[in-house]
């Protein structure tokens, strides 16, 4: 009975650790671009998170969207068009939010959103 | 029995971890541990530098700064706070940290103008927002003051209120400073703030100090111009300081000889939450234009040709009528003093810096000395001194007590 018991509240313990691990990195990264190297397809931004400014390196694949939000050129027209841009086209100090996914221990990027360019 | 619960155990047990599997987490790695259901929009009171800009009346339901305020909105804020203010521009939706529901009446009321402005001044650049991964770029090198609180009038547009965006319009938004007035304040000040509480005439019978009318636009402890209100900054020292004064029985309890306790233990936070409750109850903090206060002057270094020239003033400009020659709170005119209650008051015994209300610190006295007291007889000396004589005066001033090293030393 007390074995079976210790077993249960492992694996509670573990679910929850690694349920909060989860909740950690389901969010976007938002950062200022710091590097881009087109070359080799990687995007290094500048991200403060809890308090503590790191640098974090994505990955970008082929299938990576790069977008930004403008208003429409024609008259008349409202709302926001989604403008799709190349890696190279970010530059340092852009506001940009990233949705990745782990792989390898690797954040790669799934959509890349320009918040704001300065 | 034990079976049974063991039983309930493990059920709640896996209950919880089947519950923690298919909860959505907040999808954010920056929000912060409070206001979850808001997006993680924490309303902490404005820093000092900020708590005075309050917007004025008129701004709030003026049509040409709501058309203004739109304009700007349209093109620098509408991307990620949507064109319906509603938070989900296109960009807003990607960001860590979402933009507010302006449309959010709870939310809005409860977001204070000195709030709105130090968030649209300094967007997500300083903390605690910077810590919780908010995008909001800093507007205050972009924008000028007008731009800003046209933006902002804009936005209040969206929660459907129509009047001015002020505590006595959304009393919510001074919640907490209430309930910290009525815990710590009430028994002197009273209920309503006008220096009525049932402790006051307890704590000088008969004779002032009485408890300060909030209401009122009389306030002692200034860095302000005689008549105008303090700033946010002087409640603040005074309410973190207390008020050493000679006081009744009262007081003999409270650390330093107060007649009105030092609040320093109350987390600084807190403290600016009561600070906005009690500038909630005299409307005139958001009906002055602007708030000037006057400069103190690094100090200067004490040499005995100051302190001659500040004995001279001292007698010049009639000091030792109150304060008796050797700065006793003797002078001739002392029995006669009233206060604006036409309480009888005692000149300050200048020997005992430690019982300066307003501070003992060389800079206090040259405040002290700038502004006088509202409400008492003491005056302003800015229009009939120049600094530098002010200085003169403020380190002999210092130079009565006993030992005459408070000018080096200085306190409070």
């Amino acid at each position: 009975m007390t074995k079976a018991m210790s077993v249960i509240v492992t694996l509670a313990v573990v679910g929850v650790l690694s349920a909060a691990h989860s909740v950690a990195d389901e969010g976007p990264i938002l950062g200022a671009v710091k590097a881009v190297d087109a070359s080799g397809k990687t995007l290094t931004l500048q991200t403060t998170a809890q308090g503590k400014t790191r640098d974090v390196t994505i990955i970008l694949k082929p299938e990576s969207k790069i977008v930004k939000f403008a208003r429409p050129s024609e008259p008349g027209k409202t709302g926001f068009i989604e403008q799709p841009l190349a890696l190279s086209d970010l530059k340092p100090g852009w506001i940009v939010s990233v949705t990745t996914t782990h792989v390898g221990g690797n954040e790669v990027a799934e959509v890349i959103t320009v918040v704001m360019e300065r | 029995m034990r079976t049974k619960l063991f039983t309930s155990f493990a059920i709640s047990v896996l209950g919880l971890l089947v519950g923690l599997c298919l909860a959505r987490p907040p999808a954010t790695r920056a929000n912060g541990d409070k206001h979850e259901e808001k997006g993680g929009h924490a309303h902490v009171p404005a820093p000092l530098e900020y708590a005075d800009v309050h917007v004025p009346l008129s701004v709030w339901t003026d049509p040409a700064m709501i058309t203004r305020g739109k304009e700007i909105y349209t093109v620098r804020c509408a991307v990620c706070h949507g064109d319906q203010g509603d938070g989900k521009g296109p960009a807003g939706v990607a960001l860590p940290l979402k933009p507010p529901d302006f449309r959010d009446k709870d939310g809005v009321a409860e977001m204070r103008d000195n709030y709105w402005f130090w968030r649209v001044s300094e967007g997500g650049q300083i903390e605690p927002f910077k810590g919780k991964g908010s995008a909001m770029p800093p507007w205050k090198s972009e924008l000028s003051v007008e731009d800003r609180w046209a933006v902002m009038a804009y936005q209040h547009t969206y929660s459907g209120h129509n009047g001015p965006h002020v505590p006595w319009e959304h009393p919510e938004s001074i919640a907490m400073g209430r309930d910290i007035f009525a815990m710590a304040c009430v028994p002197c000040h009273g209920v309503a703030g006008k220096g009525d509480g049932s402790v006051g005439p307890m704590l000088a019978p008969r004779r002032a100090p009485q408890p300060r009318d909030l209401t009122s636009a009389e306030f002692k402890f200034r860095s302000t111009a005689p008549g105008q209100l303090p700033t946010t900054a002087d409640l603040f020292r005074t309410l973190t300081e207390g008020v050493r004064a000679n006081g009744g029985p009262m007081t003999i309890g409270l650390r330093g000889h107060r007649i009105m306790p030092s609040f320093q233990h109350m987390p600084v936070e807190q403290r600016l939450e009561l600070l906005e409750y009690v500038k909630s109850l005299n409307r005139g903090f958001w009906e002055r234009s602007a708030v000037k206060t006057i400069t103190v002057p690094e100090p200067p270094t004490l040499t005995p040709e100051r302190l001659t020239r500040g004995q001279q003033l001292y007698a010049d400009a009639e000091c030792l009528a109150c304060h008796g020659e050797r700065g006793r709170g003797d002078g001739p005119s002392a029995p006669t003093l009233k206060d604006n209650r036409n309480l009888p008051i005692a000149a300050t015994d200048l020997t005992r810096p430690e019982r300066f209300k307003n501070g003992a610190r060389p800079e206090d006295v040259y405040r002290t000395l700038g502004t006088g007291l509202g409400g008492t007889p003491m005056p302003s000396y800015a229009d009939s001194l120049e600094p530098d004589q002010i200085w003169d005066l403020a380190y002999y001033v210092l130079s009565l007590s006993r030992g005459g090293q408070t000018a080096a030393t200085g306190s409070r």
